[in-house]
């Protein structure tokens, strides 16, 4: 018990963590209306900034140099060459001190702020919920992109600004406390009681909640709600540029351990409501110390980690859960079945034009792709087979979030579960090559059948997490989904009870048989080239998946995941089972991700956590998006660009040593400038050039076949 | 047009009570909706109109009172079931499925999924263009130019058209029409009239909220008024043309003796396709 106390008080501090980030999230969502996710990467990028000013690298003992400081800005020299430089790193001598540090620091985090609301967020406005997870993704996945090129991925140490001292045996209970815990909460507290204060007695606050519950009533008063946003925005950054300066000294600086802050700062921004600033802070502070807390009881208690609590529930995925659950229960309890009459209707979605005739579509294609496949050798067969595996999960973004319209982040997270479970039902307790450091252990089923019962498990995961879904709409059903992606990381993919040893190392996989045929990428004793067979194989699973979204959204199926999408109500008062059709809609998501899953564990020949990162899932609805959310050829353009893709094949021809961050950081750019000026994505957008601009063209050059009888 | 027989009522509420807020939105009201009738409910803004069909259709709950359709108890039944049982509504701001073509807006409430669909659907979909009452709708509100249209590009008139051939589409036994003329002009109203009173022909019942008194009066066999959530009066068109509360109430004293006047005019342009003139003349009056 004592021990359980202790770690409440230490989880104080990244309590204070939540609760500033939180903090952060709630002022950003009042001034626009948009839940940033990328509000933890901004925090990143102020760590690093901060960190840099004080020496950098050199400053710890790793490296002998004279600590230098230098303020790297936030972005990349983008022309090659060394005639025209773009300044990126400036340097200003020797490492400075903590204080005009601090003061740097924040600017650059204000910068952070405004360069967002100009370039990201004011021109995304009007934009429908979708489009500005999207913007706020595009944002993070920038961020983070520009952080690895620019301050490297070694892990850094900060000793940080805070006092390190602790309270030995703080209040008897057994455990030293750093101070450090304190003062991080008591920051934690003085801004959340600062910004309380802001937006209840300043009259800049009451505008912006005014301009929040009401736009136009703000503007009839003579606030523009846009330099609001603004000033909101700078204040959020602050925030971020705050927690990063004194948690630095907590966890080692990386840039997506801190990038996930965002999950458990939006945690704590929904316990406040997106509205409450204290109510936030307090949120943030509880959800820490009961993290740490609970995370002691796992690892201590024996009727814990010895019973089937500690399997199902190890000590280490308590700090993923909670955030879950403490997401779940809010918005539940706030959710409503249908929306309420007068709430906001959604802006209008990206175009999901009804396919005409998908067969006659894929035949060119599929010849394309099939001469592809015995034309190419080694690393283009591979980023072909990689092209192929994404377009599996491309065509499970369009059902979902393209055709249904529910922002899901996890499909990459239903393949991993697929993947996970196909294994166990496949494997025959052997190991599969020598260096493997165990054998599964598994029921030794055939291939096809534990395939199948692979998506099973899959379709029962989608189904579960699609379940808030039934009450949480728009952008917090991404927040749930964001959540729910790391929960299954810790509860499903790192767990020894689901995945054996391959919670810590790779898992590997026997080579599939389908029904006599040898699918497998490569041989058992390796090879140059992607198996024909196996790229065939993939090729005859997108054909018919393709084909089957395509027909989805023509039959009564897809009609009704349109009219779900476009008015719940209306639906509802249609006849149409809104609930069941949204279930309906993950499960069959979940089941094509889940097939993607399986064919990817093929293509990797061994899997690991990792395999399904929640920034992989990040990057493939970026550009899934990018392609187009809600058409087949979107997913199928989608896919060609993913990292390792055919366009990534291509463009490696000419930059051979391309940094394959400047891959993520472009698609980072791109999904924002897609969410603003192309939410129909790539394919849409040619086809509009094709049919309103070429075709006509084309048809005025060449005097067309059809008018000749008429002639003659 | 009287039904004549004593057959049990297509929908009663008793007591419907409807509260938001501790205001009293819908006040122990009390309608029957015998089969096969035609019946409105008037009421200035505010009133309670709109929580009164949101409360029979299920997208508010009521805090007392009871609500029978067709011989069943509405009580605890969700929306959409109610909407497939035959209790189907339009709404005021029309909430069409903008995605969707104006054919696929009426299939989507035709439609009766099964479990397996989507399996069919993903490797045969189901072909549309054969379902009876998506044709009656298309055929009844003459949109057969406009099925392969997006709802946005049609003009006002033409989406209001389109909602109401929705909830026929869904094949109603009852239909609860949602200020249906609304943002229509005096031609285009009258012409919904006589297609509204057609639905009777189809054994519909239809059920009317509407500001256009000269509609509502033409067309209707019997009248609700509720203000302040309270039914004030009701009775037959003359009746209620000449109830003095609801002159009061809703017309105001001066105004409610031209509307009278326009309504009945309006009736006789509806009844015999005559004196299309003086209804006009009327109707324009009304819109004051």
């Amino acid at each position: 018990m004592t021990s359980f106390l202790a770690a409440l008080i230490i989880g104080l501090g990244f309590g204070g963590l939540y609760a500033l980030l939180g903090s952060g999230v709630v002022a950003a969502y009042k001034g626009s209306g948009v839940i940033n996710f990328s509000h933890a990467a901004i925090a990143m990028y102020s760590a690093y900034t901060f960190n840099e000013l004080r020496g950098g690298l050199a400053a710890s003992s790793l490296d002998g140099g004279e600590p230098r400081a230098t303020l790297v800005l936030p972005w990349i020299d983008v022309i090659p060459g060394d005639t025209i430089n773009i300044p990126v790193k400036i340097g200003l001598g020797a490492a400075w001190p903590t204080f005009p540090a601090i003061l740097l620091t924040l600017l650059v985090a204000g910068g952070l702020g405004l360069m967002m609301h100009f370039l990201v967020f004011r021109p995304l406005r009007n934009s429908p919920a979708l489009g500005k997870v999207i913007g706020s993704v595009g944002v993070m996945i920038y961020l983070q992109a520009v952080a690895q090129l620019n301050f490297g991925s070694v892990n850094r140490r900060d000793e940080g600004v805070l006092p390190s001292g602790t309270a030995k045996n703080f209040l008897g209970l057994g455990a030293d406390v750093g101070v450090d815990n304190f003062i991080i909460a008591g920051i934690a507290l003085a801004v959340g009681g600062g910004l309380t204060a802001l937006y209840h007695f300043t009259r800049f606050g009451v505008a912006t909640r005014a301009a929040d519950e009401n736009e136009k009533g703000a503007v009839l008063l003579g606030y523009s709600p846009q330099r609001l946003a603004g000033f909101n925005w700078v204040l959020s950054a602050f925030t971020a540029g705050i927690a990063a300066v004194f948690f630095i000294q907590g966890p080692s600086l990386n840039q997506e351990q801190w990038s996930l802050f965002i999950v458990p700062a939006l945690g704590a921004a929904l316990i406040g409501n997106l509205k409450s600033i204290w109510m936030t802070t307090l949120g943030g502070l509880g959800l820490g110390m009961l993290q740490n807390g609970l995370t002691d009881v796992a690892e201590r208690q024996a009727w814990w980690h010895d019973s089937i609590i500690g399997d199902l529930l190890p000590s280490g995925a308590v700090r993923e859960v909670l955030p879950l659950l403490a997401v779940i229960t809010v918005l539940f309890l706030q959710g409503d079945k249908l929306p309420i009459r007068g709430s906001v209707v959604e802006r209008r979605q990206p175009r999901a034009p009804k396919p005409t005739n998908p067969l006659k579509s894929a035949v060119l294609p599929t010849f394309v792709v099939m001469v592809a496949i015995n034309v190419f050798t080694g690393s283009w067969e591979s980023n072909l087979t990689a092209t192929l595996v994404a377009a599996i999960f491309m065509l499970s973004f369009v059902v979902v979030v393209g055709y249904l319209g529910q922002i899901s982040l996890a499909q990459l997270t239903f393949g991993g579960v697929a993947a996970y479970a196909a294994i166990r039902f496949f494997s025959n307790g052997e190991k599969v090559r020598d260096f493997d450091l165990f054998a599964v252990q598994g029921l030794d089923l055939p291939s096809p059948l534990a395939f199948v019962l692979g998506v099973a498990v899959a379709v029962v995961a989608g189904v579960i997490v699609g379940l808030p879904a039934v009450r949480v709409r728009g952008v917090q059903l991404a927040v749930v989904t964001i959540t729910a992606v790391l929960a299954f990381e810790a509860l499903h993919f790192q767990n020894a009870y689901w995945t054996q040893d391959g919670a810590r190392s790779n898992t590997a996989i026997e080579l599939p048989n389908w029904f006599g045929a040898d699918v497998s990428v490569q041989p058992l004793e390796g090879g140059a080239t992607d198996r024909w067979q196996f790229s065939a194989f993939l090729l005859a699973w997108v054909i018919a998946l393709a084909i089957g979204v395509a027909n989805l959204r023509r039959g009564a199926t897809g009609r009704r995941f349109l009219a779900v999408r476009a008015n719940e109500r209306a639906a509802a008062a249609a006849g149409i089972d809104v609930a069941r059709t949204k279930l309906l809609g993950f499960g069959i998501g979940a089941g094509i991700a889940g097939i993607g899953g399986i064919l990817l564990s093929y293509k990797l020949t061994s899997i690991s956590p990792d395999s399904w990162n929640v920034f992989a899932g990040l990057a493939l609805l970026a550009f899934a998006y990018l392609g187009g959310i809600s058409s087949v050829s979107g997913a199928l353009v989608g896919s060609m660009l993913v990292a390792g893709g055919l366009v990534d094949a291509i463009t490696s021809l000419h930059l051979d040593s391309l940094n394959p961050e400047y891959f993520t950081l472009i698609g980072g750019v791109g999904l924002i400038l897609t969410a603003i000026l192309n939410p129909e994505g790539i394919a849409a957008g040619n086809f509009e050039l094709w049919s309103h601009v070429i075709k006509p063209r084309l048809q005025g050059l060449v005097p067309s076949a059809t008018a000749e009888p008429v002639g003659g | 047009m009287s039904t004549g027989e004593t057959t049990r009522p297509m929908l009663e509420t008793e007591g419907l009570t409807v509260t938001f807020g501790g205001l009293n939105a819908n006040d122990k009201v009390d309608i029957v909706i015998p089969t096969g009738s035609f019946v409105g409910l008037i009421g200035p803004n505010g009133a309670g109109k709109t929580t009164f069909i949101d409360a029979i259709t299920g997208f508010v709950s009521t805090s007392a009172g009871t609500a029978t359709f067709d011989g069943e108890s509405l009580l605890e039944v969700a929306p959409h079931k109610r909407a497939k049982r035959g209790l189907v509504r339009t709404f005021q701001s029309l909430e069409l499925f903008e995605d969707l073509s104006v054919e696929d807006n009426l299939y989507a409430a035709a439609d009766d999924p099964k479990w397996w669909g989507f399996l069919a659907d993903m490797v045969w979909p189901t072909r549309s263009g054969k379902n009876d009452a998506v044709e009656r709708a298309i055929e009844a509100l003459e949109l057969d130019e406009y099925r392969d249209a997006l709802p946005r590009d049609l003009s006002h008139g033409q989406r209001k058209l389109v909602g109401v051939a929705r909830a026929l589409a869904a094949d109603p036994k009852l239909i609860l029409l949602d200020e249906p003329a609304a943002g229509l002009d005096t031609t285009e109203s009258q012409l919904l009239g006589v297609r509204l009173r057609s639905f009777l022909d189809r054994g519909m019942t239809v059920f009317l909220i509407d500001h256009d008194m000269g509609l509502v009066l033409s067309v209707c066999d019997y009248i609700y008024v509720l203000d302040f959530g309270k039914i004030i009066a009701k009775g037959t068109p003359s009746e209620i043309r000449e109830n003095p509360a609801v002159i009061k109430a809703y017309l105001g004293e001066e105004a409610g003796e031209i509307q009278a006047a326009g309504a009945a005019a309006a009736r006789e342009a509806v009844g015999g396709g005559a004196g299309k003139a003086v209804a006009e003349a009327a109707d324009e009056e009304s819109a004051v």
